[in-house]
């Protein structure tokens, strides 16, 4: 059986709390004003916060030395996606060195979760988690990246270079 | 009967049994990639090693025979160690290719390198490369450096199809599956050959990247592709359909199926379907659901009696589907039920291994219900009929697999003297342009029921997944447009 408790003259006795409360808050207030390094929150947009280098933050295809994508089409990062929020369609590219390519890959970043299980199953380092973490869009559509913006967007630069290189594996024998 | 002993379990096996065979029934796990059930023995994998009570060395399970009193073993320390090192042998020019390789989910290769290996590899020389992305032909590639020439393919062209395509070229780790002068692999058997491969070195063009294996459900079924009805696997996902592999069955297809058969779940899919009723009207078309367009019919078979309708079956549906169709036509009171017979010059053919001229899949199953009811009219008569006007509406439960009835434009064409044409199909066709009513349908794997093969041998078909929800198997459109309404639960 649960109890109700009816609010007592006591409890509605409120003004105290709130003086204890804007007390806090302006002494605060006043020192941050005479301390202004020792501020811990940032003005954003102007200042930004740096995050460590281990950031799962939107996701990058990277590319080849030749700047073609290095994306073998494998599915595994779909298959291993706990959102679902990967699609990709393979094809038969023409360089039979290549053979399998995505034609088209798709990255909901609204159903992702950014657990970073799709970096982590990729077998060639085609798919990584990079250090951007703002996305704006218009509407729901903005958000599913298509193969253009997850390689060539203008934050990257011109594309991340995979560090698995088919040619120096071809070469060493493997 | 012989008695032996694998790995502790004690079973009886018959006379002749290999060890491998024995492994199977007695439900152990044994490695083996180049003996095939259906083929001879080869014996090149050395992955099936045994080790036989009383025997010095190991053995390969493939190619030893049954003795009584044999107590076979896979084990124990010393076999997995061989087998290890087998593997580890396979593994040396293996290239690393499983992210593009089609094989990847069903592949003997991974398997076992998952229970055996995971291992840095021990071998310091580099890797043979060989050549990749050959093309065998409109059906097949061949990746020549994924091969572990197991001669699985050789001897399927070699015993089954005794065409002899396939071979094995050069030497020691230069050796390569091949065709002379890279001839294409066209026959009419050849996708087997794909199936049969152990590894990822023969691929299928058709469902080449098309979806990772463990993306796809897979149910039994019969194909309906000509009137052998060899067991097959229909791989599936919410995407569609996309392949189909054969079935054992040692009765009617043993491992193996035919090229046309890989084809029959193409027409399923939806692209391809027929989705809603169409309807002629004098303003131009008008799209229905199915059920009412078939209950629209039933108030145009009002209009006319019953010797002016007349109904002709294609032997593409199921025998319950037949049953229930003729029991809607007593109702209908009609005697002019006709059999559309397609290509019949061709129809006694036979190539030998399965291919039949009788495309249909239940040509048996619709004699025998016509015969049940004992209507025995015959095509001159109904083209005399139509002709003269005798026949007001015909009611055509038309072709599943349309590409197997060349004649489809003619004998619409022959139909449509009728006043009313009513079309029952799955799939669309520019020759049923003019047509009055177009009725969707059900296809063979998405509903139950069972065809009856050329020997009379009834397999049951299973329903999968569904593409067109809204589509009536034979016995529901028959049941409408005889003026009665659907029970629920009761569909096929």
């Amino acid at each position: 059986m649960s109890i109700v408790k009816r609010p007592d003259i006591k409890s509605s006795w409120y003004v105290t709390s709130i003086v204890k409360g804007m007390a806090l808050t302006f002494r605060n207030m006043i020192y941050n004003i005479f301390h202004k390094d020792e501020m811990p929150t940032v003005n954003y947009p102007e200042e930004k916060y740096e995050y460590g280098p281990r950031f799962k933050g939107s996701h990058i295809l990277t590319v080849k030395k030749d700047g073609s994508i290095r994306c073998t089409a494998c599915m595994l990062c779909a298959t291993n996606c706990p959102a679902d929020c990967i699609s990709i369609t393979a094809a038969e590219h023409d360089d039979p060195e290549v053979e399998k390519f995505p034609i088209s890959y798709e990255i909901d970043t609204l159903r992702c979760v950014y657990c970073g299980f799709c970096e982590e199953a990729c077998p060639v380092d085609a798919v990584r988690m990079g250090p951007e973490w703002q996305q704006p869009g218009l509407n729901g559509s903005s958000f599913v990246h298509d193969i253009q913006h997850l390689t060539r967007r203008p934050n990257l630069k011109g594309g991340y270079l995979s560090i698995l290189d088919e040619e120096e594996r071809h070469n060493s024998g493997i | 009967m012989l008695k032996c002993t694998v790995n502790g379990k004690e079973i009886e096996v018959a006379e002749g049994t290999m060890v491998i065979e024995a492994f199977k029934q007695a439900g152990e796990d044994i490695a083996h990639y180049c003996w095939h059930p259906g083929l001879s023995v080869a014996g090149v994998c050395r992955l099936c090693m045994i080790e036989v009570e009383g025997a010095p060395r190991l053995m390969i399970a493939c190619n030893t025979q049954v003795t009584e009193g044999m107590v076979v073993s896979n084990n124990s320390a010393k076999v997995q160690e061989a087998v290890k090192w087998g593997l580890d042998f396979h593994l040396i020019n293996h290239p690393l290719d499983c992210p593009i390789c089609d094989q990847a989910g069903e592949c003997g290769l991974q398997d076992q390198y998952m229970k055996f290996g995971q291992y840095d590899p021990e071998m310091a020389e580099r890797k043979v490369k060989k050549r990749k992305v050959v093309d065998l032909g409109r059906k097949i590639v061949l990746d020549t450096e994924r091969c572990i020439l197991c001669s699985r393919c050789v001897r399927f062209t070699d015993e089954v199809t005794k065409t002899s395509e396939l071979g094995i070229f050069n030497r020691g780790d230069r050796s390569e599956i091949g065709t002379h002068e890279d001839k294409p692999l066209d026959n009419d058997y050849a996708v087997n050959v794909v199936d049969i491969c152990p590894v990822g070195a023969l691929t299928s063009k058709d469902f080449r990247f098309k979806q990772r294996v463990w993306y796809l459900d897979n149910d039994s079924t019969v194909c309906n592709g000509c009137s052998t009805g060899c067991n097959v696997n229909v791989y599936y996902n919410e995407k569609g359909y996309f392949r189909v592999k054969p079935e054992h069955n040692k009765d009617i297809n043993d491992y193996w199926m035919c090229d046309k058969g890989r084809n029959i779940f193409k027409h399923v899919n939806k692209e391809n379907r027929l989705l809603k009723a169409i309807k002629k009207t004098e303003a131009g078309t008008q799209m229905m659901a199915p059920g009412a367009a078939a209950k629209d019919v039933a108030s145009l078979i009002k209009n006319y009696s019953s010797d002016q309708v007349a109904v002709v079956f294609t032997g593409q549906y199921t025998n319950e589907e037949y049953e229930d169709a003729m029991m809607y036509i007593d109702k209908l009171g009609t005697k002019k039920v006709y059999h559309w017979v397609n290509n019949s010059e061709s129809f006694d053919d036979f190539d030998g291994i399965l291919l039949r001229g009788d495309k249909n899949p239940n040509t048996a199953g619709l004699i025998k219900a016509l015969e049940a009811k004992s209507l025995n009219s015959t095509w001159e008569q109904l083209e005399a009929e139509l002709n003269s006007g005798a026949i007001k509406l015909v009611i055509l439960a038309g072709p599943e697999l349309q590409e197997y009835f060349p004649d489809i434009q003619e004998k619409i064409q022959l139909f449509s003297k009728a006043e009313n044409l009513v079309v029952l199909s799955s799939n669309p066709n520019p020759a049923y342009r003019d047509v009055d009513y177009l009725i969707p349908m059900k296809t063979f794997v998405e509903k139950k029921g069972s065809f009856t093969n050329f020997a009379g041998t009834v397999q049951k078909i299973q329903k999968m997944r569904l593409v067109v929800s809204q589509a009536l198997s034979l016995g529901e459109a028959m049941q409408l447009m005889a003026g009665d309404e659907l029970q629920i639960g009761a569909s096929l």
